[in-house]
């Protein structure tokens, strides 16, 4: 059996990698540390242990908005992403058709475009249009960014699938709308929670292309960057992030590993006979 | 409206295998809310930017009437040209950084690490997945004129406290060390994806034929690996070159790059002519990118199964 690597390139690899989640995490350790340091500003040395940002940071009623706001704009964003998203998945992993390589390039291409571009080209379009600017624009935008992460999520799972499910649940009488309720809907539920996870964590922490279509209700970044101008907001600041921080980690963490479960269940089923799922 | 679609391609097509038509019309049916709304909300804003652009279209009195006079002011050795090359040279730099630590954590991840290698990639995505405004902010604890590393040699006596090191924050440097470290996480993965879906017969092969470790590394390995390393490298230089919030954290007035100035041309400098030029030149740009390495781009090389 050929290993690629000799065994201290191995350990050399392994020291890499070990150097590099170093690398990786120090600046999120180091806003932990802060975030329970009694100092004013985030300097060392460290003074004493608090939990006096947490508590100030529960009384602070506009960043409790702003987390709000971005919850709702987060929801609304990936709900209509991830519906979008089945919809352009189900055309181009089940059917051929004429110019199907430049449908698949357009959903594909807002990942290609700088965020101040496409920004900018939202802010004209809503002046053209005399909309004004409200959660909502900043939410049509957040479908816009979301949109090709959810197809590049849900097409490898369809693909996954074997099409003769479908065809035999169809050969049994059901009929289209039945067919992908009962069979590919549940079948591509794991891969439906993950795009929305994505798309929700994007649109919540999205400050460069919200900054400019954004009305008076601001949204969680918009309001953290506002706040870096004043020095003595910042320690809230690192308090709250650490709390979104922790909590992104563990529902990402939570949804992987459910998926993964749900993919060796499905994979064991899938094994064991396709007969059972009908 | 979005849910209830799904019901009418498969009808269509439960009948009895109709016609190629039909089933190009239930495919459009299927596919036209969300082409739709990319239509109206990605193509047509950028239209109107390249008609706001040329002016066919204004909203303030400052515009010009009808004329490529933007476009000859940009091209004619403007200080945003200039600007726009400064740009390329940071990006280009965050990327070929970026990719080379990426890539030894991506060969350690598919090649090295057996059974946990998805954990271990895990954890390397985790930080991309947490807040980017709050990563930025973290450099500033680190680098600031107080932060960790100038306190470590001010307790060294190696520099007089009030003597920070000059170029740590607010600098070029700054801006490249910040944007290399948001994206390296993401770097990995289509490297990653690429070596992992190699075929390791052909490194055995390689080995039988007597080819050493090192030669089947850069004879098979990695030409293997570069449509990754492109899909990887593609991936951070088009968001960076545009990229205007981590300067405006980290970077001060030495560290203003390309996306700052099309920002502030829409904001506090308010030439909105003049910015959707400098918008749609970027625009342009990643565009023949895009299409050049598009082949790169599959869909599978950013999407870790």
């Amino acid at each position: 059996m050929f290993t690629p690597t000799s065994k201290n390139g191995l350990r050399a690899l392994k020291v890499f990698y070990g150097l590099f989640v170093v690398f990786l995490y120090t600046p999120i350790v180091l806003l932990l540390l802060f975030s329970f340091n009694s100092g004013q500003t985030p300097v060392f040395p460290l003074k004493s242990f608090t939990l006096r940002w947490y508590r100030e940071l529960l009384a602070n009623h506009e960043l409790l908005g702003a987390l709000r706001t971005s919850a709702e704009v987060a929801a609304g964003s990936s709900a209509v992403a991830v519906s979008l998203g089945i919809l352009a998945a189900i055309v181009l992993v089940r059917r051929r058709f004429f110019g199907k390589g430049a449908v698949s390039a357009l959903l594909i291409s807002p990942l290609v475009v700088p965020y101040v571009v496409f920004g900018i080209s939202l802010l004209i379009l809503f002046q053209a249009l005399s909309i004004p600017l409200s959660i909502i624009t900043v939410m049509i935008g957040h479908v816009v960014l979301s949109l090709p992460y959810t197809i590049l999520v849900l097409v490898p799972r369809l693909e996954r699938i074997d099409v003769a499910l479908e065809e035999a649940a169809k050969d049994l009488g059901a009929s289209g709308w039945r067919t992908f309720r009962s069979i590919t809907l549940p079948l591509i539920l794991p891969a439906i929670v993950s795009a929305f996870m994505i798309a929700f964590t994007l649109s919540f922490d999205e400050y460069a292309v919200a900054s400019f279509v954004i009305g008076r209700q601001v949204t969680y970044p918009i309001y953290l960057f506002s706040q870096l101008r004043f020095p003595s907001r910042l320690p809230q600041v690192i308090a709250v992030a650490v709390l979104v921080m922790t909590a992104s980690i563990l529902v990402i963490l939570g949804t992987e590993i459910g998926r993964r479960m749900a993919e060796r269940k499905l994979g064991a089923e899938l094994e064991s006979g396709p007969a059972g799922q009908l | 409206m979005a849910v209830a679609t799904p019901s009418e391609a498969p009808a269509a097509a439960d009948a009895a295998r109709p016609g190629r038509f039909r089933s190009w019309l239930a495919a459009v049916g299927i596919l036209s809310p969300p082409v739709s709304w990319l239509v109206l909300f990605f193509l047509v804003p950028i239209g109107i930017v390249a008609a706001y652009s040329v002016g066919a279209l204004s909203f303030f009195p400052g515009d010009q009437a009808l004329s490529l006079g933007g476009w000859e002011r940009f091209f004619r050795g403007s200080i945003y040209l200039s600007l726009f090359w400064k740009s390329v040279r940071i990006s280009l730099t965050v990327s070929v950084v970026s990719v080379l630590l990426a890539y030894p954590i991506a060969f350690f991840l598919a090649l090295g690490a057996k059974k946990r290698k998805y954990v271990l990639l895990l954890v390397i995505i985790a930080p991309f997945l947490t807040s980017y405004l709050l990563r930025v902010l973290a450099f500033k604890v680190i680098l600031g004129d107080e932060g960790l590393i100038n306190t470590f040699f001010y307790s060294l006596h190696m520099r007089s406290p009030g003597h920070p090191i000059p170029w740590l924050l607010y600098s070029q440097f700054t801006v490249m060390l910040v944007l290399a470290y948001v994206w390296v996480p993401f770097v990995a993965l289509p490297i990653f994806v690429a070596l992992e879906n190699l075929d390791q017969s052909l490194l055995e092969g390689a080995s039988d034929l007597g080819a050493s470790r090192w030669q089947t590394f850069w004879r098979v390995t990695f030409p293997l690996s570069v449509p990754g390393v492109m899909a990887a490298f593609v991936f951070v230089f088009i968001p960076t070159i545009g990229e205007f919030v981590t300067p405006l954290l980290v970077g001060g007035t030495r560290g203003f790059m390309y996306g700052n100035a099309i920002a502030d041309l829409f904001g506090p400098g308010f030439d909105w002519q003049t910015g959707s030029v400098l918008a749609l030149f970027l625009l342009a740009v990643t565009a023949a990118l895009a299409l050049v390495f598009g082949r790169f781009l599959q869909i599978r090389s950013v999407a870790a199964e």
